[in-house]
């Protein structure tokens, strides 16, 4: 997708001034703790993403960008604080610039800024996982489960795939949740209808014979069939006002009988031990510490989780990483999965109480209605009042929250209004004292009765097929999406297993070259078992080691980046993450790099020179793809080994009189050439296993070893009889000798006067030869051209010649044979 | 691992299975409509919240 050509830093994080170069090419920034590497890091994720998840995300506390993305001199001005880069984006021909400031981290001043340039940077701004450090991971491999698949999810950017399935779950619960109210309502206007019928059961024939009775009394034509539309009353004219409507006499002493019916269901031992049962579990589920807001809390964060659209919360519009926000949310929702369960429990079995409810509230209504009809008008109030606070308790029941309404209500629900009865039994007083109908008026009572239950059924029943079909709708979506959804991440997580294995493999060869492993995804989870020597899976903090560990991250990380990224990843940051492999490892990992990934740039940071020259002698760094840092200061940030810097900056220290400073920047520095010096000229040292070597056991070897080389260098001239080459050796050979003995490094062992310790309380005038002495002695192992020091090529087996970087100089040391 | 690993393609995954959910939507026997509408909420829009997928399955039906 991206190369970084180059990055110039000013007054971000611990750096004051900082420009790097690297090319396209893998780069290595390497330097003791401490001395700002990390602020390079730093610099390119904020370049490249406008954030810096050091400063961001969980656990962060007050640290922000804004504030402490600046260097802390300009914490008051983060505008000072800009980083800019420059790309190369390959797809498209363009090179790119790109600058941010810490005073609007989100807004980068890109040129150009073509739409596709914009549309490409954007991409990269979505993937911050280009940079890896040790903690992060760590955390694939290390994690529990659950932890491991939020970070391999946000790695992948399945949260958009989880929210769906939650979403479309959520949506198919809810719709199959509306269902059984609509089933009792529908039950309801049946036992309704089948009352006003006078008929046990709701057969298209027995509705026609029943209703065609009637119709033959009042002269109507018979109905030969019942379709969506029929009306029962066909042909019957409106009531008039002299002749109003008026209790249906027969049919209202079969609703009396059915509102007592369902009053003593209501008030059955069998329904009075399912209220005592659920306001148990309700209490329970209430009384328990987390469980008081448990059920509210998952309400909450489901919604909370389906309101996040912006970059910010939807409660208090605190700004959140979208990502970061749902993971958080969702892993709150996860830990109250015991209360769903237990909810859902709750939710079954309460279902038979609102079903009896509903069918106490319809009867109740329909009494209501025919008390309005009687003369004068009955207002039956207690029956009103208890059908709404039936209707009431069925949606508080329903919704469950707050359990301790539904716990109110499960105390009330029963309980009936003691003039209700009174009230129940004035409406039959007065229903039973109605005279009987004629029969004509009877007929006609029962025909508008019976159409109007059948359109209350017929809606009742629409209503119940409508919301069906939406609940199996929206199931069958579900579980397609869950089947469709686990089929293509097995698939995935089985490329990427047998990807990571391969990878292990590759870095691991001597010891475990029949490594295996397991990605087990499941919901929520993703297991990672590693074979360990043939003896079984374990999970990778079982049994291996620190190093091996660090290694499986790295693996584990690159194999998900080249399945997610494909050809596009084209660049990472490695940030310290290799440190604990062990040195028998770190050839093979700089190897797997280069030779795996050869189209991706990576910038590695390390503490470690050790690294840095396995990285160089693989091939994985080019001879000047990195810098040294050597110290760092809160005023100037990180200084490098650059030997212009140092001989400047001894030059300041002396001119202030300062001979300790000077000194000391004189040992480390020659310390640090020594080692270089060491490993360019192959040079046999006594090995010490911390690495830890002093300026006394590099330098003199060096010295010896180039007077061999050029020694060897003359003797294999003078066999291929090349009078001119040997004697310009001579020339070389002679010129170094005098730059040693000026120095006197050789005497280094056994001159004090000459030992750093000394130095220090030399004066500036005599200290000033010492640092000539040593800047021509470090002058004469370069190649005039090109100023680099020369090395020993190849860096192993038989060596061939003594060259530089430029190819000026080129001595051969082939014997003729 | 004799050579450098074929690159793969890179991977959307979210696209990936929006892309293959919808197709098994239409042989399960949903409708076209509402695989259209899921297409344009999730591929077009990328719209992700309850709302927006409960208006993709449901359309403007009654009662959704």
């Amino acid at each position: 997708m991206i190369l970084v050509d180059a990055i110039t830093i000013k007054d971000f994080r611990g750096i004051r001034d900082l420009t790097l170069t690297f090319k396209g090419k893998n780069f290595a920034v390497c330097g003791p703790n401490g001395t700002g590497k990390s602020g390079v890091v730093d610099a390119l994720e904020f370049a490249l993403t406008g954030n810096v998840s050091r400063l961001s995300g969980e656990g962060k506390g007050e640290v922000s960008l804004k504030q402490h993305g600046p260097h802390v001199d300009f914490r008051n001005n983060p505008d000072k604080a800009r980083v800019s880069v420059t790309l190369t984006i390959p797809s498209l021909g363009k090179t790119v610039t790109v600058e941010r400031s810490a005073k609007t981290p989100n807004q980068a001043q890109v040129t150009p800024s073509t739409p596709d340039v914009l549309a490409l940077l954007a991409r990269v701004a979505a993937h911050p996982e280009i940079v890896l450090s040790r903690r992060e991971l760590i955390r694939y491999v290390l994690a529990t489960p659950g932890d491991r698949a939020r970070e391999v999810q946000a790695l992948l950017h399945l949260d958009r795939v989880e929210n769906v399935r939650v979403g479309l779950q959520k949506i198919a619960n809810s719709a199959e949740r509306q269902l059984p109210a609509l089933v009792a309502a529908v039950k309801a206007a049946s036992e309704n209808l089948l009352r006003a019928l006078a008929i046990t059961e709701l057969t298209a024939e027995k509705l026609l014979a029943a209703a065609n009775v009637q119709r033959a009394i009042l002269g109507l034509p018979a109905l030969t069939e019942v379709t969506a539309t029929t009306s029962l009353k066909d042909g019957l004219g409106a009531p008039t006002v002299a002749k109003p409507q008026s209790i249906p006499k027969a049919q209202a002493l079969a609703d009396l009988k059915a509102a007592r019916d369902a009053l003593d269901e209501l008030a059955a031992p069998a329904l009075a031990t399912l209220v005592a049962e659920l306001t148990t579990d309700i209490s329970n589920l209430a009384a328990d510490g987390a469980g008081t807001t448990g059920v509210a809390v998952e309400n909450f964060y489901a919604t909370g989780l389906s309101l996040i659209e912006a970059e910010a919360c939807p409660l208090c519009d605190t700004a959140w990483d979208v990502a970061e926000l749902r993971a958080k949310l969702q892993a709150k929702l996860d830990g109250l999965k015991e209360f769903s369960r237990q909810r859902k429990l709750i939710e079954r079995k309460i279902s038979p109480l609102n079903a009896t409810l509903a069918r106490v509230r319809a009867s109740l209504e329909t009494l209501a209605r025919h008390a309005a009809l009687a003369t004068p008008p009955l207002q039956l109030t207690a029956v009103t009042e208890f059908a709404t606070a039936c209707q009431a308790g069925s949606m508080q029941l329903n919704a469950l929250l707050p359990l301790l309404d539904t716990i109110a209500v499960l105390g009330r629900v029963r309980t009936e209004p003691p003039e209700m009865r009174d009230a129940i039994a004035a409406l039959e007083v007065v229903v039973t004292a109605l005279p009987e109908p004629g029969k004509q008026d009877s007929a006609r009572d029962y025909l508008t009765l019976a159409q109007e239950r059948l359109e209350t059924w017929r809606e009742a029943r629409r209503k119940h097929k409508a919301s069906s079909e939406q609940a199996v709708r929206a199931r069958k979506i579900s579980d397609t999406y869950v089947a469709t959804s686990d089929t293509v991440l097995i698939g995935l997580y089985a490329e990427v297993q047998k990807d990571f294995a391969a990878l292990y493999r590759f870095i691991n060869k001597n010891d475990e070259n029949a490594f295996t492993a397991k990605l087990v995804p499941s919901i929520g989870k993703l297991g990672f078992d590693v074979d360990f020597y043939g003896r079984g899976f374990f999970p990778p903090g079982a049994y291996h080691s620190e190093g091996h560990q660090d290694g499986m991250g790295l693996c584990l990380y690159l194999a998900l980046m080249r399945h997610l990224q494909g050809p596009n990843f084209t660049f990472a940051v490695l940030d310290d993450v290799l440190m604990s492999v062990d040195t028998g490892h770190r050839r093979e990992v700089c190897a797997l790099l280069k030779q795996e990934f050869p189209h991706t740039q990576f910038i590695v940071t390390t503490h470690d020179p050790v690294w840095l020259r396995h990285m160089k002698t693989v091939g994985l760094l080019g001879g000047k793809n990195g810098v040294q840092f050597r110290k760092w200061s809160v005023e100037h940030g990180p200084a490098e080994w650059h030997d212009r810097d140092v001989w400047t900056e001894i030059d300041e220290y002396l001119q202030q009189n300062d001979v300790r400073s000077a000194a000391a920047l004189l040992r480390h520095f020659l310390e640090y050439t020594g080692g270089e010096l060491c490993h360019r000229l192959r040079v046999p040292v006594e090995y010490r296993y911390d690495g830890q070597y002093q300026l006394g056991e590099l330098l003199p070897p060096a010295v010896a070893q180039l007077r061999k080389l050029y020694k060897n260098a003359k003797e294999i001239a003078n066999g291929w009889n090349q009078k001119e080459t040997v004697a310009a050796l001579a020339e070389r050979e002679a010129a170094f000798a005098l730059a040693a003995q000026t120095s006197q490094v050789e005497q280094w062992q056994v001159n004090v006067a000459v030992h750093f310790n000394a130095w220090e309380n030399l004066k500036k005038e005599d200290f000033v030869p010492v640092v000539k002495a040593y800047q021509a002695l470090l002058s004469a192992f370069t190649c005039p051209k090109c100023n680099e020091y020369m090395h020993v090529s190849p860096d192993r087996e038989t060596p061939e010649s003594l060259r530089c970087d430029c190819g000026q100089t080129t001595i051969n040391l082939k014997k003729k044979t | 691992m004799s050579g450098p690993t074929p690159v793969p393609k890179a991977t959307d995954v979210p696209a990936q299975v929006f892309e293959q959910f919808l197709a098994d939507l239409a042989k399960a026997e949903v409708s076209a409509e509402v695989v259209a509408r899921l297409r344009k909420t999730l591929m077009e829009d990328q719209l992700f919240t309850d709302a927006a997928l409960k208006q993709a399955i449901f359309g403007e039906e009654p009662g959704s």
